[in-house]
């Protein structure tokens, strides 16, 4: 090896320029320089824009966590929760995507969205496990941008931006309104009530109601609200009526509306309505408010009005043209003595009564003096056949006595009234009933197995087989009597009346009692005629009983011929008086009369004919215990309809409202119970979608 | 071990009109431009090499801003989605009670890679400058900074093992942030700033010094 020598260039070589010696490495710290600058400032100027929403508690909310969000689209998230100045409130700081912060004007609403069980349902279930995070709602115009804005405790009934109105509702009752619940329009769902709140004087609560569109073009004057919660139970001359809305109204409470007439003109913002207690009530109000353009009319009624309300129909042919507005009684001081007349102030709807549209009060009281002066009066009527409630009939009387439609009287003008013919069907009906329950039956009964008794004990007196031939046959007679079958059919026609008064109650029953009043009236007669008929079979039987008196008559037996004498003359007053109801006392008295003749027979000497009289004595009760089958039938008969009226009111629930009502009610249970089902099996399978609330 | 008070004369492979191959080892004459034995491109050890230094650390540095500035990490349980930068997860970790882990992690992420800049920039200053720490200490010093690069990507592992392992869904769901990016980088640069570094120059600078004394 050789010593080496140093490189010179190694020793003088001085340091070449910086810039010229730079390496090209130096790009990638200057690379990553700028690639942070431009990451940073990205950052920054895409930060959004800093709110402020003041809540009453920050109940769930964190910093960097709770995200703000419209439509369920996350559009910032909450970067601090304080206080405000004076602990009042919480206020809480989001940064919200710049794009967003222009539509966040004054109309902007926070809210957070916390899982609420409700009777309305289940909602923001999936901020159980993910927490709860702030939901904004604003409509889709940008405006002047806030940054500081008061938080609501509940999502706001009405979204901005949601089309729809609002309208203010007054109540006197409020244990039947509550937040959120729904407003139906004929039971679907079209809106939602808001806070009740107590007015200022604390006699009336006011709630806002939010009704969307497209259905608040439904609210005019002529619409009525009325509560629809809970349930009703009413019997009436159609049935059992149970009335149930949905559920969630039963236990939220809900109030529904309807235009009640046509023609409602649109009311301006601020309009408040009124919430009636049941449908009945607020289809009533249509006309006490529609008369303003109505026509008062006073009636004075000389007989009682015990039955007419404020409210009752007032009828024209059966159809509704007006009602009753007031009743009053007023002292008319006559000639010489005052006179207390109870007057009716009836408000007529001329739209109704068939004037044209836009008729006035001139026009319509033009019509009444022109019909009054036709014979069209006022008069009391049932309202129907089941109910005390009377209401106001215009009939047109050909024999009217002559009256005039009094234009000038005060405070309105007067229009005639007639008597009315009240006594009606429904007390002939029920006087027919009470006269049927009455038949003495059952005495008719006791008195003719006293009767066989006494015939028995007869036949067994050593007497009776003294009796002469002439008895023989005159029991022969009775036996053939009582085998008659005019006698037989006795009980068989007495059971086609009753089946008739039957069907005729069935039929009344069967509601539509005013419409089928001719039918039912027929029905009765029918039944009359039927009893009748019964009756004219009893002509036979006397003139077999009167045979019978001869043949006693021959038997030297005065007292005898007294009695059956006195059974004609009873059996006469049957016919007599042809009514059903005289029959079997008439009856009870001729078997009365027989057992005390025949007891005299007995205790009178009579001839014996031992086997003969026992054998005709024996048919003859046999014969009448045949007769007599046909009477516990008649009973069974009657139990059978009790029976079947109980199982028709039963089966009534068939047609009537009551059972479809419940089963509405039960349809609607199972369907909630499919829902829960479905709910459930939806989670079984997918557990997610409970948390992701999808 | 060299005695910094009985400096002990030596002679460099330049000195010697040598040139060190860096791949394998090889002395080679100095005016070969490719080793004799591996055929790798030989340099010599030029003090202008140290800008590369200097440049990988500037990079390293700069990365190392947003790699704890942005999150590192973003965890969504149930829902709830929440983000940790580096210091911020330490400060979790150690207000957790998890003094052990809260201390590894400070160490893997904050305290190495500091430790790692500083380093780099202490020898390639010293190879201008006068040190306190000797050659050998330096070269010990280098020796340790390029073992322990390989291993602070740690904190990039464990990032992309819970990625890809936490995906549960909703229940618990785990993404890497900005943070881990930029982290990975600032430990990728530094790596390759001590690669640059010349150890030669360190006794380079050490025979001048020696020689200006002499």
């Amino acid at each position: 090896m050789t010593t080496p020598d140093p490189a010179p260039m190694n020793i003088t070589a001085r340091r070449p320029s910086l810039w010229r010696n730079l390496s090209l490495v130096w790009l990638v710290p200057l690379a990553a320089l700028a690639v942070s600058l431009g990451v940073a400032w990205k950052a920054y100027s895409e930060r959004g824009v800093l709110i402020t929403i003041s809540f009453e508690n920050a109940s769930g909310i964190a910093a960097n966590e709770t995200t703000v969000r419209y439509r369920d689209v996350v559009i910032g998230r909450v970067e601090k929760v304080g206080f405000a100045d004076d602990l009042s409130k919480v206020s809480v700081q989001a940064r919200i995507d710049k794009e967003i912060a222009p539509y966040l004007d004054a109309d902007a609403t926070f809210w957070v969205v916390r899982p609420e069980v409700s009777a309305r349902g289940i909602s923001g279930l999936s901020t159980v496990l993910s927490g709860v995070y702030i939901e904004g709602s604003w409509d889709q115009a940008p405006g002047l941008s806030q940054t500081a804005f008061e938080g609501a405790d509940r999502p706001p009934l009405a979204q901005p931006g949601r089309g729809g109105r609002r309208i203010t509702l007054r109540t006197d009752d409020g244990r039947m309104i509550s937040e959120g619940a729904p407003v139906l329009f004929r039971g679907i769902e079209v809106g939602r009530l808001e806070t009740p709140r107590l007015t200022v004087s604390g006699d009336s609560i006011v709630v806002d109601a939010f009704i969307d569109a497209p259905h608040d073009r439904r609210i005019n004057s002529a619409t009525r609200f009325w509560d629809s919660s809970g349930f009703s139970v009413s019997i009436g001359p159609s049935g059992l009526s149970l009335d149930v809305d949905s559920i969630a109204s039963l236990v939220a409470g809900g109030i529904e509306f309807d235009s009640v007439f046509d023609g409602g003109q649109t009311v301006g913002p601020g309009t408040v309505f009124d919430i009636h207690t049941d449908e009945a009530a607020a289809r009533r109000t249509a006309f006490a408010r529609t008369l303003s353009g109505g026509v008062a009319v006073a009636v004075a009624f000389d007989e009682s009005v015990a039955g007419l309300a404020s409210g009752a129909e007032v009828q024209l042919r059966g159809v509704k043209v007006g009602e009753v507005s007031s009743l009053n009684a007023a002292i008319q001081s006559g000639s010489d003595e005052a006179e207390v007349r109870l007057i009716a102030k009836l408000l007529l709807e001329p739209g109704l009564m068939g004037l044209p549209r836009g008729a006035g009060e001139a026009e319509a009281l033009d019509f009444l003096e022109q019909a009054v002066a036709g014979g069209l009066r006022a008069r009391l009527a049932s309202a129907g056949l089941f109910s005390s409630e009377l209401l106001v009939e215009l009939v047109t009387l050909e024999d009217a006595a002559p009256a005039a439609f009094n234009r000038e009287a005060e405070p309105f003008p007067e229009l005639p009234s007639a008597p009315s013919d009240l006594p009606d069907f429904t007390a002939t009906a029920e006087g027919a009933l009470e006269r049927i329950s009455e038949l003495p039956v059952e005495e008719l009964m006791a008195q003719a197995i006293a009767t066989l008794a006494s015939i028995e004990n007869l036949a067994a007196a050593d007497s009776t087989r003294q009796a002469p031939a002439a008895a023989v046959a005159l029991l022969e007679d009775t036996r053939a009597l009582l085998a008659d079958p005019g006698t037989r059919a006795l009980p068989g026609e007495l059971q086609a009346a009753v089946s008739d008064v039957r069907a005729l109650l069935a039929d009344l029953q069967q509601g539509r009692a005013a419409a089928n009043l001719a039918a039912a009236l027929e029905q009765g007669s029918q039944a009359a005629a039927s009893l009748a008929a019964a009756s004219d079979e009893l002509p036979a039987l006397v003139a077999d009983f009167r045979a019978l008196a001869a043949k006693a008559n021959s038997l030297e037996a005065e007292e005898l011929i007294r009695s059956a004498s006195q059974l004609i003359d009873s059996a006469d007053a049957v016919i007599g008086t042809e009514g059903a109801r005289a029959l079997p006392p008439a009856l009870t008295a001729a078997l009365e009369e027989m057992q005390a003749t025949l007891e005299d027979m007995r205790q009178g000497g009579l001839v014996e004919n031992a086997n003969a009289t026992m054998a005709s004595a024996r048919g003859a009760a046999d014969a009448v215990a045949a007769a007599a089958e046909g009477l516990p039938a008649l009973s069974a008969r009657l139990e059978r309809l009790v029976a079947q009226s109980e199982a028709l009111i039963a089966s009534y629930g068939g047609r009537s409202s009551f059972n479809s009502e419940t089963l509405d009610a039960l349809r609607e249970i199972k369907t909630a119970a499919r829902a829960v089902s479905q709910l459930a099996r939806k989670i079984e399978r997918d557990p997610n979608s409970l948390l992701f609330g999808r | 071990m060299e005695n910094p008070e009985n400096p002990q004369r030596f002679l460099t492979a330049a000195a010697a009109g040598l040139a060190g191959c860096r791949v394998c080892g090889t002395a080679n004459p100095g005016a070969a431009r490719a080793c004799t034995c591996c055929g790798s491109p030989l340099e010599p050890a030029a003090p202008a090499s140290l800008q590369r230094v200097w440049a990988w650390l500037a990079a390293g540095l700069v990365a190392y801003v947003p790699a704890n500035v942005y999150p590192m990490l973003r965890t969504t349980t149930f829902g709830r989605s929440s983000e940790n930068t580096l210091i911020g997860g330490i400060a979790e970790l150690f207000s957790h009670g998890s003094y052990g882990v809260a201390l590894i992690v400070f160490f893997a992420s904050i305290v190495i890679p500091v430790a790692k800049f500083l380093a780099i920039a202490y020898l390639a200053v010293s190879v201008r400058r006068p040190a306190a720490l000797g050659s050998h200490g330096r070269l010990v010093l280098y020796e340790v900074v390029e073992f322990i690069g390989r291993w602070s990507m740690i904190d990039v592992f464990v990032v992309a093992i819970l990625t890809a392992l936490v995906q549960l869904d909703f229940a618990a769901a785990i993404a890497p942030g900005m943070a881990a990016v930029s982290f990975a980088l600032s430990v990728a640069f530094t790596m390759l700033a001590a690669q640059s570094f010349d150890p030669r120059l360190i006794w380079n600078a050490e025979s001048e010094n020696l020689n200006d004394h002499a």
